[in-house]
């Protein structure tokens, strides 16, 4: 249980995992899915992937539902995936088409330094402690719910855990100022 | 032994007037007749969808051991036509065409002379080509290159090529070839995406999985359930899949694209409103003489 100053991110160019500059259909996505997971498998230490499109001309809805998105599935909860890259509004639509069958939140972060949640929005009740975690580095449930109104702090903790685990975020232990543990919550970034 | 013929008519022929011919006429697989004629006349023009899907007829009763006549006697125009989109080629060779059958070499000739002409791609099951949508999409970029959104337009095509070129391999279930084409009209200011199998049809392979997994959704009308499968997004394979098909709606519905589907014995022509595709649009046809397979055909409008 070490606090982590930097979460450890990987870059990843989904372009070197594929045979083309076109990622067209479920097969072609399983074979890519493949490499990816063994190049995740190659990092252990390494929490969030930032995924680079660069040198991807297109990918279809089954491309896309067979690679990341099932990648980010996959692994949701323990690792995170999120587009670094994501401006082509074809490649936008059809990640989000295969996100959103999945029910897989995807982040793509614009150059801004701005986040964009694809695939699954957050329901009205969880969806505060997501803005307020997004715009941090790491969030604690004790910081939510001291800058929030109305939410304890067990109702800050609950909302973080439903955020981990439909897959917004992610968390690792670290030592409270209490003494005890608690969860630190971050975003794929 | 017993001749059939059906006449096309000597005006436009799209997908519609191709179904009212073959409503009209006698039903091509008419298990009585050994011989089957298709008459094309002076002024008769084929137009993408109506030639693929014409052309998956013609195999398919050919493969279904009829002796097939294909007769362009008054109509050389449409010949040249069909035979700078490759028609000839993918036809099966035991089709027999009057006056004559193109030769290869001819069709060589003209390809790529049109920006707006594309040629009918063969959707070789044992063997996947790559480079199948792009070189489809392609055209749009020669046609459609002063458009504001041709960038658009063309992921918007590629990704409906991709996802029903996909379909074709993975559910068709037919030994035959299936065909896709693209053709820019510029005088009609529309776009024509073709793709068209000879399998079992879309909804045979599909309801019996829905049995189990929807039964709601199994008991829908086919009308009904097929407007499901492009606006919820349905599959055999379960809650995961069927978002390609939804997909490819999706992005015709952002250009008011029209979507036409040929099933073995029915049609439904779906337009596409502010709430997408919805029943209350759509036109279903049911009872028509048997075609195998699933003939899809989005019609993008280029205003």
């Amino acid at each position: 249980m070490t606090p982590m100053n930097q979460i450890p991110a990987v870059d990843l160019r989904l372009r070197e995992f594929m045979d083309a500059d076109e990622g067209w259909g479920r097969e072609a996505g399983r074979l890519t899915f493949q490499r990816l997971m063994s190049f995740v498998e190659q990092h252990p230490g390494a929490l969030v992937f930032r995924v680079s499109l660069g040198g991807v001309r297109r990918v279809d809805i089954s491309f896309a539902s067979e690679t990341i998105v099932q990648l980010a599935r996959r692994y949701r909860g323990e690792k995170g995936f999120c587009f670094i890259d994501l401006i082509d509004i074809d490649q936008r639509e059809n990640f989000e088409a295969a996100a959103q069958r999945a029910k897989q939140p995807l982040l793509i972060w614009n150059r801004q330094g701005k986040p964009q949640v694809l695939g699954v929005e957050p329901s009205q009740g969880i969806a505060d402690a997501l803005k307020f975690a997004l715009i941090k580095p790491k969030a604690r449930a004790a910081e939510y719910a001291k800058s929030a109104r109305n939410v304890s702090l067990t109702n800050a903790s609950t909302k973080f855990k439903q955020l981990w685990e439909q897959g917004f975020l992610l968390r690792c232990e670290a030592a409270s100022p209490s003494g005890g543990v608690e969860y630190v919550y971050f975003s794929a970034k | 032994m017993q001749q059939l013929t059906i006449r096309l008519p000597p005006r436009w022929v799209n997908g519609s007037a191709l179904e009212q011919t073959l409503r009209a006429g006698p039903a091509p697989f008419d298990g009585s007749a050994s011989d089957v004629h298709f008459h094309v006349p002076s002024r008769c023009n084929l137009m993408t969808e109506a030639a693929v899907r014409l052309l998956s007829l013609l195999n398919q009763l050919d493969h279904a051991t009829r002796r097939v006549i294909i007769d362009f006697e008054d109509n050389e125009d449409v010949l040249g036509y069909l035979n700078r989109i490759g028609f000839f080629e993918v036809l099966s060779p035991n089709v027999s065409v009057l006056p004559k059958r193109p030769t290869a070499a001819k069709v060589r000739r003209y390809r790529g002379r049109n920006p707006n002409l594309v040629e009918i791609q063969r959707i070789d099951r044992n063997h996947r080509d790559g480079d199948l949508p792009k070189r489809l999409t392609e055209a749009i970029g020669r046609a459609c290159e002063n458009r504001p959104d041709v960038h658009e337009l063309e992921g918007a095509a590629w990704t409906i090529l991709a996802e029903l070129i996909d379909n074709v391999f993975a559910h068709s279930e037919t030994q035959l070839d299936g065909f896709a084409a693209l053709q820019v009209y510029p005088n009609g200011n529309c776009l024509k995406v073709a793709v068209s199998d000879s399998g079992l049809g879309l909804l045979k392979t599909l309801r019996p999985a829905l049995q189990n997994q929807a039964p709601k959704l199994a008991a829908l009308r086919d009308i009904e359930l097929l407007v499901e499968v492009f606006k919820q997004g349905l599959s055999r394979h379960g809650a995961d899949r069927g978002c390609g098909l939804k997909g490819c709606a999706d992005k015709a519905i952002k250009f008011g694209a029209e979507l036409d589907v040929r099933l073995p014995q029915e049609r439904v022509l779906l337009v596409s409103g502010t709430a997408g595709y919805t029943p209350n649009r759509a036109f279903c046809y049911s009872g028509l003489p048997l075609i195998w397979g699933t003939h899809l055909c989005f019609t993008f409008k280029l205003d």
